[in-house]
């Protein structure tokens, strides 16, 4: 269903670099790779994972895990945790917590600390732990400053050297205008995917291009980097992947 | 090599870097320390992330400079004392610390721009402190006065080191006397090497170690005393020593010891008879 994208990612591994960014450029949604990565990482035995929703709630990873083939109800509350904060928000109304700040935590410190909280709970029962959290761009929208959202990155990066076995994954929509905060929470990780739109306009049988940098080695004066390209394809049930060059216009 | 012209007697290094490389300042920096000798023990780099947070943190880097320094002082002096056996032996010289800052944008995400330029401006200051390395990539500056701040710091750093692209970058150089001298040069970088040959000429006045780029490193204490900025080249190599040597001076040619013959050079009228020669004096 997904195993290709993470393949081309490089994610499909069990053990994952401490810290992954997903960029996603104005005007693409990488909303996919998210739904592809929770459920490689569910389907993996005895690996704890949260996610922090933020643009979707869960019952839309649920849906979009039931098209893709698995099913995240059955892991809820076991290997997987959720942070469901537009819920909260949209449950509990103004008396959320997300909303009344108690003890004067901005947004970003009361979700580092709930993040902190179920890490320590489950990280030592499990194998592996990964976080993941979608998407950063939606704090700005609560009231986040970009410092905050940066002091944000820098505690979960912090919280990932901390563990040998833990990963967090964050992704940002950048829209054009965070390119900076994009920049920064990229340098905090091995790992930068950066989902594009097409340049030449849009095309029906490929909807963008992934644009994967790795760090492979960090030397005394430049870092030895891998750069891969390719092109994707969000089917209803599956996502394809192309190497660029391959999909061409047929006459 | 870089380091020659990085780690010189200029305090305040500030290196803007336009390439993305931020990820390894710190370990770039130690390179080019440890290039020029300086050992680990002198090296300082101050943790970054969320330590950033608490201004106990800065404060205690400077104790910590100051202690140990004084710590080092008083075993050296104490040492040297029962070496030469006397009790009122001077205490060593203070070498002093080279501090590596986080980077700009580390430092801006947790601290004002105010505090960022009173504590470089404090490092500046302390005797504890030999060097101040801060690395800035403007990609990575999101304060809303990025511009300004760095031009602060440009103001405040003696060296400003510019990554400008893979192959080329450039140096101001701010001596204490007020000159400044901007070069560019072409680099080479590989993993673990960091190659300089100068641009335009502009390595006329640097020493020998600085230009040449197979040069191997050599500690800060073997090099030549003359700054690597000055615009005089006062030593001089072999072949021109020799040639210095060789020369003979005008003042020397006339008090060189001679014998006391008269050199006359005949007209063209003079009717010399060499059978008499004193036919013209009409005795």
């Amino acid at each position: 269903m997904a195993t290709s994208v993470l393949l081309a990612c490089g994610l499909n591994e069990q053990k994952l670099p401490g810290f992954v960014h997903i960029s996603e450029e104005s005007n693409v949604d990488g909303s996919f790779l998210i739904s592809c990565i929770l459920g490689q990482r569910l389907r993996i035995s005895n690996a704890g994972t949260l996610i922090v929703c933020l643009q979707h709630h869960y019952q839309h990873y649920f849906n979009a895990g039931m098209r893709l083939g698995y099913n995240t109800n059955i892991f809820q509350g076991k290997t997987l945790g959720v942070i469901d904060v537009l819920s909260d928000m949209a449950g509990e109304g103004l008396t959320s917590k997300w909303l009344r700040r108690p003890d004067g935590q901005t947004l970003t410190e009361q979700l580092v600390e709930d993040i902190r909280v179920q890490v320590e709970s489950n990280y030592s029962s499990r194998n592996s732990y990964t976080v993941l959290i979608d998407n950063l761009s939606i704090l700005f929208n609560l009231g986040a400053t970009k410092l905050q959202v940066q002091q944000f990155c820098q505690d979960l990066a912090a919280l990932a050297k901390e563990r040998d076995n833990l990963t967090v994954i964050t992704k940002l929509s950048n829209s054009d205008i965070y390119q900076l905060t994009d920049n920064n929470v990229a340098k905090l990780g091995q790992v930068r995917i950066q989902v594009l739109r097409l340049k030449s306009g849009v095309f029906r049988e490929v909807d963008g291009k992934l644009l994967i940098e790795r760090v492979l080695d960090e030397g005394n004066y430049a870092c030895e980097e891998t750069r891969k390209e390719v092109l994707y394809k969000v089917n209803d049930r599956n996502v394809k992947v192309f190497t660029p060059g391959e999909i061409g216009v047929k006459v | 090599m870089l380091s020659n012209l990085v780690v010189t007697k200029q305090k305040v290094v500030l290196v803007i870097d336009e390439l993305n490389r931020e990820r390894i300042a710190p370990k770039f920096i130690g390179s080019l320390l440890h290039e020029q000798g300086q050992g680990a023990d002198t090296i300082k780099a101050m943790p970054a992330g969320i330590h950033l947070k608490h201004v106990a943190s800065f404060n205690a880097l400077v104790t910590e400079c100051a202690n140990y320094n004084n710590v080092n002082n008083n075993n050296n002096s104490s040492i040297q004392s029962v070496e030469a056996g006397d009790l009122d032996a001077p205490a060593s010289k203070t070498t002093g610390y080279n501090v590596i800052l986080p980077t700009l944008a580390d430092l801006l995400c947790y601290q004002s721009p105010a505090f960022i330029f009173g504590f470089l401006n404090r490092l500046r200051r302390s005797e504890y402190v030999r060097r101040v390395f801060l690395w800035a990539s403007p990609q990575h500056l999101q304060h809303p006065h990025a511009a300004y701040i760095l031009a602060g710091c440009e103001y405040l750093a003696e060296l400003v080191l510019r990554l400008e692209t893979d192959t080329r970058l450039s140096l101001i150089s701010r001596k204490p006397g007020g000159g400044v001298t901007n070069r560019r040069y072409a680099c080479q970088v590989s993993k673990t090497q960091f190659e300089v040959t100068p641009l335009d000429g502009g390595g006329g006045s640097l020493s020998p170690a600085a230009g040449s780029p197979n040069k191997q490193a050599t500690p800060e204490v073997e090099q030549t005393p003359e700054p690597a900025s000055s615009t005089f080249k006062i030593e001089l190599d072999e072949d021109e020593v020799v040639a210095r040597n060789a020369l003979t001076l005008p003042y020397e040619r006339t008090s060189e010891p001679s014998e006391g013959n008269i050199i006359y050079t005949p007209d063209a009228d003079d009717d010399f008879d060499e059978e008499d020669p004193d036919e013209d004096l009409c005795i």
